[in-house]
């Protein structure tokens, strides 16, 4: 369960990111915060795992507050919650396997990953990860010269390999075109059904989140302006959300659209 | 129609705005006229050296032919230059790790040791290699270990300088990822940093074992050991053609290893 209580954020540089949110998130919710690009979606989700730091209020996740956590905690939270990023973020230059095994990291000693003395157990972890979205083929290759989606999917396994209890997605299919993206979002979706982890979307296509969300957060401006469950949603809410007609651009479109994969 | 165009043509009969083209004119004035007067202060002309030219080459002809008796000779001190520019190079690619991660601000955001770091790499690089040697050849005296220390903080200046930017310029979005992992400040480096400089770290370091060989051989001059050393010495009794014998094996010497190294540089990057 991850509880936000007041919180607020505010950059060194005096721009507000988060105003006062206040709402909890349930284990095994699959949510998706949709928002203009700059209403704080991802200061929203980055603020979970403390990449970035809130100014005030209070952030729970289970039975932690975020805001107090440092060192050595901060690193056991991070162990916890996994994320997914907009750009994959992979290295480049390390084969699949070694992105996805780095998952293990914050379970691993300073020594025994600088050796690769990782236990068995965890490189079956790594590999049975790779398998589950589809990619094992490559474990040996370069995470740079896979396609966009193959190396969101690997991005998912080296999440997955974390063993985290929540999964953050700071637009994971914003690079992606339509069917790779579709793709994307039903792993995402079955692992959270599959394991039961709780799954944070940050996504701006108003079509995708309505088909794949079980909660849609709105936000503008740093405030969510919108909570509640996907069934309730409608264009005339994203018009709300986003305080402007809803255009053809806000929708990724469907599957069967021509892309790569 | 056309002829419009004509006319409006016309006007653009040059590719730089007028003002650009008067100040880029006085600039160049300028420049030529230091020029000269730095020529007449400094006591130098050409007309010397034109005049001069006769003894140039009946010293450059004196060098001819070259003593190849003489090349086994040089071939000891060529290397122990070489040896002076290996652990040289080895020691500073080892300091110069932990000096370039304190001195990027993608790892280091403590902003007074990032400033305390680059003012000291930034001093050690304003020091020429030639007057290190000297204090070190007046502390340890004649032989290659002032030539090594010299060397290497010479080397570990420019190293740490060329590694440290290149570890600012990396994809910090790639670090970020290792940190959502619970990864410490260690294996983002080492999962997250080396993976992308590492290329470029080993093509740093074979150049800077070139400039190493290269240095040594001045560094020899002052009494820091290596080929300079008997170079010095056959200078100094006029012993042209032994000059030219070890010139000779300098430069297969310093071909071979430039070809070495341009070779490996290439597999890496």
């Amino acid at each position: 369960m991850i509880t936000f209580n007041n919180l607020s954020l505010v950059y060194p540089n005096g721009t507000p990111g988060l105003k006062n949110v206040n709402l909890t998130i349930n284990e095994g919710e699959f949510v998706v915060i949709v928002g203009l690009s700059g209403a704080g979606k991802s200061t929203f989700i980055r603020s979970i795992n403390r990449m970035v730091t809130p100014t005030e209020g209070e952030l729970w996740v289970e039975d932690e507050n975020v805001l107090e956590l440092s060192g050595k905690s901060l690193r056991t939270l991070r162990t916890k919650v996994g994320m997914i990023f907009q750009n994959y973020n992979l290295v480049n230059r390390s084969s699949v396997f070694k992105n996805t095994i780095s998952g293990r990291l914050g379970h691993t000693g300073t020594f025994r990953s600088i050796f690769n003395l990782y236990p068995k157990e965890d490189k079956i972890k790594a590999y049975e990860n790779l398998k589950r979205v589809n990619i094992e083929n490559y474990i040996y290759q370069r995470a740079d010269q896979l396609s966009g989606g193959q190396q969101q999917r690997v991005s998912i396994a080296r999440v997955l390999t974390q063993d985290p209890k929540v999964i953050l997605a700071d637009e994971p299919v914003a690079s992606l075109d339509p069917p790779t993206s579709h793709q994307v979002m039903q792993y995402l979706r079955r692992i959270n059904k599959e394991d039961n982890i709780t799954t944070i979307v940050n996504l701006h296509f108003i079509d995708m989140a309505m088909e794949y969300a079980d909660r849609i957060i709105g936000m503008r401006d740093g405030e969510v302006v919108f909570d509640g469950p996907a069934s309730d949603v409608s264009e005339k809410t994203f018009e709300q959300i986003y305080n402007r007609p809803i255009r053809e651009d806000d929708l990724r479109g469907s599957e069967s659209d021509d892309g790569e994969e | 129609m056309t002829e419009k165009n004509n006319k409006q043509n016309s006007n653009v009969y040059s590719l730089y705005p007028r003002k650009l083209k008067t100040q880029i004119s006085i600039i160049f004035l300028i420049v030529i006229l230091f020029y000269f007067y730095s020529l007449s202060e400094t006591g130098s002309d050409f007309l010397t050296l034109f005049l001069d030219f006769p003894d140039i080459v009946k010293k450059l002809a004196s060098m001819f032919p070259p003593n190849w008796e003489y090349i086994p000779l040089a071939i000891d001190p060529l290397v122990e230059t070489i040896q002076i520019a290996v652990v040289a190079t080895t020691f500073s690619v080892l300091i110069c790790i932990p000096a370039s991660l304190l001195a990027a601000n993608t790892i280091t955001t403590n902003k007074f040791i990032y400033q305390i770091t680059r003012t000291f790499l930034n001093i050690l690089r304003t020091i020429p290699d030639i007057l290190l040697a000297t204090i070190f050849v007046s502390l340890f005296g004649i032989g290659i270990i002032p030539g090594i220390l010299a060397l290497t903080i010479f080397s570990l200046g420019l190293l740490a300088k060329l590694l440290s930017e290149t570890i600012e310029t990396i994809d910090a979005r790639q670090l970020d990822a290792i940190r959502s992992t619970g990864g410490n400040i260690v294996q983002v480096i080492w999962y997250g940093v080396v993976p992308q400089v590492l290329p470029q770290f080993i093509s740093y370091g074979l150049y800077v074992f070139e400039l190493n060989v290269r240095a040594s051989l001045v560094l020899g001059f002052v009494g820091a050991g290596g080929i300079g050393t008997i170079i010095d010495t056959q200078l100094n009794f006029l012993k042209y053609q032994n000059v030219m014998a070890i010139l000779i094996v300098l430069l297969v010497a310093v071909i071979i290893i430039e070809t070495i190294s341009n070779m490996l540089r290439r597999r890496v990057v």
